[in-house]
């Protein structure tokens, strides 16, 4: 009897576990039209159409929303959406003017002759979500706060090249740098804060540090405003009624984060997401046949190896360039993109590549094994022992190829090591955690002090800028120099005149007839072997309309962006 | 009569005075423990990575900005005065944010000891907003799940004691051991497979994976129930089988003791033996269980988060680390440090009123 008491209490359990699943799960859908209503003799009613609202999967939250102390990309790349920037970057790269009327120039007056002084002008009909206009007033708290030392913003560059942001007039910004600085149109202006919102909090707290604009900014300047943030699960926008390029044709935005790609995958799939991102070369195939169309999106980043040229620590082969190129030669990246990632990319030339910073008339090096054992015969590396690896003065040509934990990384270095061994070279493999792999020289860093002789990474340079410093003599790091980014040890006068040439010419035209040399000098010497190109996979779901992506800002024409329903 | 002193000795509750003293001489030799171990996490923070280093986004951070950030946060002062900022805060002093190598500004913290654990260095918001956010939601998994595995191993555990050697002890004990022997990650992503994806594709009411309630119907009590039932299910089934043999190995000891016999053969009814005699003499080792369990319940589980993107402590323990944010992870260890603590104490006093045997000098 009791044992059958207990029979039915296990069973009931079960049938109840079953009915509690007998709800389906709700999925993302738009929700029903509101019940219209009527006016007395008004004619029969229609139904208003369902709101518009796009899902975008991702799979990192944000840590913070204020421009100023964020450089997380999931997070930046939403300023399109709620914030503004003085001006944005369409599909091709070229500036598409926002809050100015146009952009700066010697021609209209708008850059001075020196090229110190940058002048804005803004639009007359912009206005912040609450109806407040956006006024130069603007400009000069964003700069006053990314300036003062009482925030800890995540960077104040480039405004620590400035000596002063002036506003004569509500429309007009007046921008005073200390030296000519070549990468403003690039680098400025990334979002502004609202200083009818926050400069009282600054006046009263001290700080914008812990405002709770930072998190929830219910006041913005783009085509949606932030309605709510569910820690965790999503965040919301909807359609700004005041945006002044029009009322957007999407109602709302709406993000979930998801804990991997997998699930991103698994909601575009299902039709739960309508765009999602870094998608995987692997999940390719299967969003298509979903009816998913994949859109490339170069933002400058290209995998590469870089050698490490020190003048006392560097290995000796890798100081002759008839070595270095030998390496191009022998490296069959072509094989590597067509059959490691499903042909869908290819090697680039330069770090500089898909960008009108790199000389057209460059190719990436072919593979010519040939030639590169001739070139390794001319430079007097020849196996002398018979052993297999070429040697020269008693020192063999063992290299060691360093990268990270990544599975296509380490897939990479077993080709790479398999291939350079047929024209003698020898390549030690050696992987570490990302968090090591690129520490600084100070922190021990494999790359920075010299553990590999060459070292495998996909970086950029401040795109759409092409600046770096990652050439630049005096970024060797060193004891005196701990946080030195020129991991390379790479110290090439002419090189180094080139960069710190271009940093000085505010004339586009000029600036990129620079890049063409240096683009040229490190192809030539093979400072830097491209691997693969490294664009941004967005996956865009079948209901979204006029979608145009760029790399530096993805949505800059989500106002016109559309939902079939 | 004899059902009086029964039923006494069951409430049995030890000198308030004793168990007074003895709460109070934890606690003060908690202090000292605790101290210890704030010191020990704080400093294995320093080698759990360099929050200036995630601050460049997608580069690497500008040297000028790694200075700037470690003189205004105070990340470039000796690991002694951070840890002691970190503790008594730092409005007693001046700060140099200016690098001009002159203290000017008041410090702004008021450190632990005040009831301030400072300010996510990555969020930007208060440590404690920052654990309240997640904390309810861990709570509610976690303890529904606790709930869940206590009882039914009680109900798995006692049946088996009961009906030993049974089909049924038999097939409950089997399936039980599969489910211990499997990781989390294999039951939750099985329970997926099965109850949303292969149910959804069968045209069955299926069961939600992702999140805590679905954003289009709101945050309601049903909303959150029907998504908590794959991640608790996934959860119990594991623990079921280790907590149902403690349960089972302490109850047989118990039915074969003399007073059971005793008390079977004075005629009290099945019940009141089973549970005010058996079953309150062999749940001691489940105390000790479930108490070394609960302050853990705080931590979150992460992998089952992380599977069922859940909002709760693990994954935000896991994303602050990840980030070297100290203070907040500082703050969610310290919590369970104190949590266990604390629960220790408790486990002791649930002993004491268990059995009155137990005595604390």
């Amino acid at each position: 009897m009791k044992g059958r008491t207990l029979y039915a209490l296990l069973a009931i359990g079960v049938i109840l576990a079953l009915l509690a699943s007998c709800k389906p799960a709700a999925t993302p859908t738009t929700p029903p039209p509101a019940a219209p209503t009527t006016a007395p003799t008004a004619p029969p009613p229609t139904q208003p159409p369902a709101r518009k609202v796009a899902t975008f999967i991702w799979t990192q939250e944000f840590d913070v929303l204020n421009p100023l102390y964020t450089n997380m990309w999931f997070s930046s790349i939403t300023q399109q959406i709620w914030n503004c920037w003085a001006w944005d970057f369409d599909d091709q790269n070229n500036p598409h003017p926002v809050l100015v009327k146009e952009m700066p120039s010697t021609e209209n007056g708008g850059i001075s002759p020196d090229g110190r002084v940058i002048t804005l002008k803004l639009r007359d009909d912009i206005v912040w979500s609450d109806g407040t206009p956006i006024t130069s007033e603007d400009f000069v708290f964003t700069y006053e706060m990314t300036m003062s030392p009482k925030n800890t913003v995540a960077s104040t560059f480039p405004y620590d090249k400035l000596e002063k942001v002036e506003a004569p007039d509500p429309k007009t910004v007046v921008m005073t740098f200390k030296e000519p600085f070549a990468a403003w149109q690039a680098t400025l202006w990334h979002g502004l804060l609202p200083a009818h919102v926050l400069r009282p909090v600054f006046e009263k707290e001290g700080t914008i540090d812990t405002a709770e604009w930072n998190r929830a900014p219910t006041v913005g300047c783009g085509p949606f405003v932030f309605k709510e943030w569910e820690s965790g699960s999503f965040a919301r926008f909807v359609a700004n009624d005041n945006y002044w390029l029009g009322r957007p044709k999407i109602d709302e935005i709406f993000i979930r984060f998801v804990p991997d790609d997998a699930s991103q995958v698994a909601a575009l799939k299902a039709g739960d997401g309508d765009l999602g991102t870094f998608i995987a070369y692997s999940d390719i195939p299967t969003l298509e046949q979903a009816g998913v169309q994949m859109v490339k999106v170069f933002s400058g980043y290209n995998e590469g190896w870089y050698f490490y040229l020190h003048p006392e620590k560097g290995h000796p082969a890798l100081k002759d360039v008839k070595v270095r190129q030998a390496i191009a030669l022998a490296f069959d990246r072509f094989s590597v993109c067509k059959d490691l990632l499903l042909g869908l990319t290819k090697p680039p030339a330069t770090y500089w590549a898909n960008t009108p910073w790199q000389d057209p008339t460059l190719e990436p090096w072919p593979y010519d094994p040939e030639r590169a054992k001739q070139l390794l015969d001319e430079a007097g590396w020849k196996d002398t022992n018979g052993d297999g690896v070429r040697d020269k003065d008693g020192v063999e040509l063992v290299l060691t190829l360093g990268t990270t934990t990544r599975e296509i990384r380490r897939d990479v270095q077993a080709v790479a090591q398999q291939q350079l061994a047929q024209v003698g070279i020898k390549l030690e493999l050696a992987n570490a955690d990302s968090d090591i792999f690129f520490g600084s020289y100070g922190e021990g860093g494999p790359c920075a002090t010299g553990q590999y002789d060459i070292f495998e990474y996909s970086t950029v340079t401040n795109y759409p800028d092409p600046e770096t410093a990652d050439w630049l003599c005096k970024e060797i790091p060193s004891d005196e120099n701990p946080a030195g980014v020129n991991w390379q040890a790479v110290c090439d006068e002419e090189l180094d005149g080139l960069f710190k040439l271009q940093a000085t010419q505010v004339d586009p035209a000029e600036r990129m007839k620079t890049f063409h040399q240096i683009t040229r000098l490190i192809y030539e010497k093979v400072y830097w072997l491209g691997v693969w190109e490294d664009p941004d996979i967005w996956a865009v779901g079948p209901r979204l309309k006029n979608v145009r992506l760029s790399g530096a800002t993805p949505f800059f024409n989500i106002v016109e962006w559309d939902l079939s329903q | 009569m004899g059902r009086a002193r029964h039923f006494e000795s069951a409430w049995h509750v030890p000198p308030i005075d004793d168990m007074l003293r003895y709460v109070i001489r934890r606690l003060l030799q908690a202090i000292p423990l605790l101290f210890i171990i704030s010191i020990i996490l704080f400093v294995l923070m320093q080698n759990m990575g360099d929050p200036l280093a995630t601050l460049g986004g997608r580069q690497v951070t500008r040297s000028e900005d790694r200075q700037r950030l470690a003189r205004q946060l105070g990340l470039d002062q000796p690991l002694y005065m951070q840890y002691l900022y970190w503790l008594i805060g730092n409005d007693w002093t001046k700060m140099d944010l200016d690098g001009d190598g002159v203290p000017e500004t008041p410090g702004r913290r008021k450190g632990v000891l005040r009831g301030d654990f400072g300010v996510s260095l990555v969020a930007k918001k208060p440590v404690v907003q920052v654990i309240w956010d997640r904390l309810p939601n861990t709570l509610l998994l976690m303890g529904v799940t606790e709930l869940v595995i206590i009882a039914g191993s009680l109900i798995i555990g006692m049946y088996s004691a009961l009906r030993q050697y049974s089909f049924l002890d038999h097939l409950v004990t089997a399936i039980s051991f599969i489910g211990y022997s499997m990781p989390i990650f294999f039951v939750a992503l099985l329970s997926m497979y099965i109850f949303a994806v292969n149910f959804k594709r069968w045209g069955l009411p299926y069961l939600p994976t992702v999140g805590m309630f679905d954003p289009e119907v709101g945050k309601t009590p049903s909303q959150v129930a029907l998504h908590m039932v794959l991640p608790v299910f996934s959860l119990s089934f594991i623990y079921f089988a280790a907590y149902s043999r403690y349960i089972r190995s302490a109850m047989l000891e118990v039915l074969s003791q003399d007073y059971i016999r005793t008390a079977r053969a004075k005629g009290l009814p099945r019940p009141t033996i089973i549970f005010i005699h058996a079953l309150k003499n062999a749940s001691l080792p489940i105390v000790t269980v479930v108490g070394l369990d609960l302050p853990f319940l705080l931590a979150g589980a992460i992998v089952t988060e992380r599977i069922f993107a859940w909002p709760g402590m693990g994954r935000l323990f896991l994303d602050h680390v990840s980030r070297g944010d100290t203070p907040v992870v500082m703050g969610i260890l310290m919590m369970i440090a104190v949590a266990v603590v604390v629960f220790q104490i408790i486990t002791d006093i649930v002993y004491a009123w268990l059995d009155p045997r137990i005595r604390y000098e």
